[in-house]
């Protein structure tokens, strides 16, 4: 994990916290280059994955119940949106749990398990996630067909009912990309899985 | 005489020291039972605020499907034991789903945890920025409050070691 030790003036008491940094708003697709191996055997980067109209990543994983809720969204949202240009990839981050769960082997059956119409990488020591600022799965970042953050955060606001979702965070996102607007709701939170970094 | 007393005297020692041994684990605490709240961040911070100037509060969100915070939950509860007398409260959040609550009952009295315990009752975005705009949502989370001022003196996300934990804590039982 990304560790930063910010030291807030509260009461005149020293407050410490030890929370990941979240990529900015505006801010290029980091490690553009960084080669990962997708579950079908190819070694890619982000550049080799980003359309012509953005890139969706998805800090994820095998072993998280936040995504076991969220996992069937990944699929509809990559299926609707990989035709409007967009890239999609899921990329797991979790270099301490390679035996417990998200070897590669495991990310293979995992997509084919769950049907995966997008790319699954493999972020073998956590660089991606590092350099990201991503704490937890799921974690999404959209960049614009300008490939700067616009959007960071949820992929909606309910992950165990997704018949009561009211809020469709990343859709409404990439939308705003396509039409050529800012993103409303830029930044959203959610409850999820820590990211495993092998630290 | 004494010869035919005996045995009744023996059995009157036997008799009380049975009904002092009943009488004084009768007497002793025993353990309150858990009392799960569904509860807002509001609620959460508000019962931390009635410890301002009397107590230290720590505070763990957790679930039971979370290894990490299964895997630390044990100390922090020892911990909790530890440091009750010199002034720290500890509070478990839940952030299971509201349907798994009996789970989490369960959990928290294998766990030995005893009183008022919450599970989240709220979409996740207004309960993470209600609790701390710092924390960006991963689980395990941990802060933990001082003791006379009540301000937030550190927090994290992650399991952490012991060692972490008692310097926070120590540290809001001075502040």
């Amino acid at each position: 994990m990304k560790l930063t030790m910010r030291v807030l003036p509260v009461v005149l008491l020293l407050v410490s916290t030890t929370l990941g940094k979240e990529l900015s708003l505006g801010s290029s697709i980091p490690l553009p280059d960084l080669k990962m191996l997708d579950v079908g055997g190819k070694e890619l980067s982000l550049n080799d994955i980003t359309g012509s109209n953005g890139l969706v990543v998805i800090f994820s994983c095998n072993t998280c119940p936040w995504v076991d809720a969220w996992e069937d969204r990944y699929v509809e949202l990559a299926n609707a949106y990989l035709p409007k240009g967009f890239g999609f990839v899921a990329v797991n981050s979790n270099a301490a749990y390679r035996s417990k769960g998200d070897s590669y082997d495991d990310m293979q059956s995992r997509a084919k398990k769950m049907g995966y119409t997008f790319y699954y990488t493999l972020d073998k020591q956590s660089e991606l996630a590092r350099a990201f600022g991503a704490t937890r799965t799921p974690h999404v970042f959209v960049f614009d067909a300008d490939r700067k953050l616009v959007y960071r955060g949820a992929i909606d606001d309910n992950a165990k009912r997704p018949d009561k979702v009211e809020a469709r965070y990343l859709a409404d996102a990439l939308d705003a990309c396509l039409a050529g607007k800012d993103v409303k709701t830029a930044s959203t939170k959610a409850l999820g899985c820590t990211i495993k970094f092998d630290d | 005489m004494l010869e035919s007393f005996s045995p009744l005297i023996f059995r009157s020692g036997l008799v009380a020291a049975v009904l002092l041994t009943i009488g004084l684990s009768s007497c002793g605490p025993s353990p309150e039972p858990v009392s799960l709240k569904r509860a807002t961040a509001a609620d959460i911070i508000q019962q931390v605020s009635e410890y301002k100037g009397r107590e230290a509060v720590l505070v763990n969100f957790w679930a039971t499907w979370c290894a990490p915070c299964v895997q630390e939950f044990p100390m922090i509860v020892e911990l909790g034991r530890r440091y009750r007398d010199e002034g720290l409260k500890i509070y478990f959040v839940s952030v299971d789903w509201l349907e798994q609550s009996d789970r989490v009952r369960t959990f928290l009295e294998q766990q030995g945890v005893e009183g008022l315990s919450f599970i989240k009752d709220e979409k996740d975005n207004p309960f993470i920025d209600g609790i701390a705009r710092d924390w960006t949502g991963a689980v395990p989370f941990t802060i933990v409050y001082a003791k006379r001022s009540g301000a937030a003196m550190e927090l994290w996300e992650g399991k952490a070691h012991r060692e972490r934990f008692e310097n926070a804590i120590e540290m809001a039982l001075e502040n």
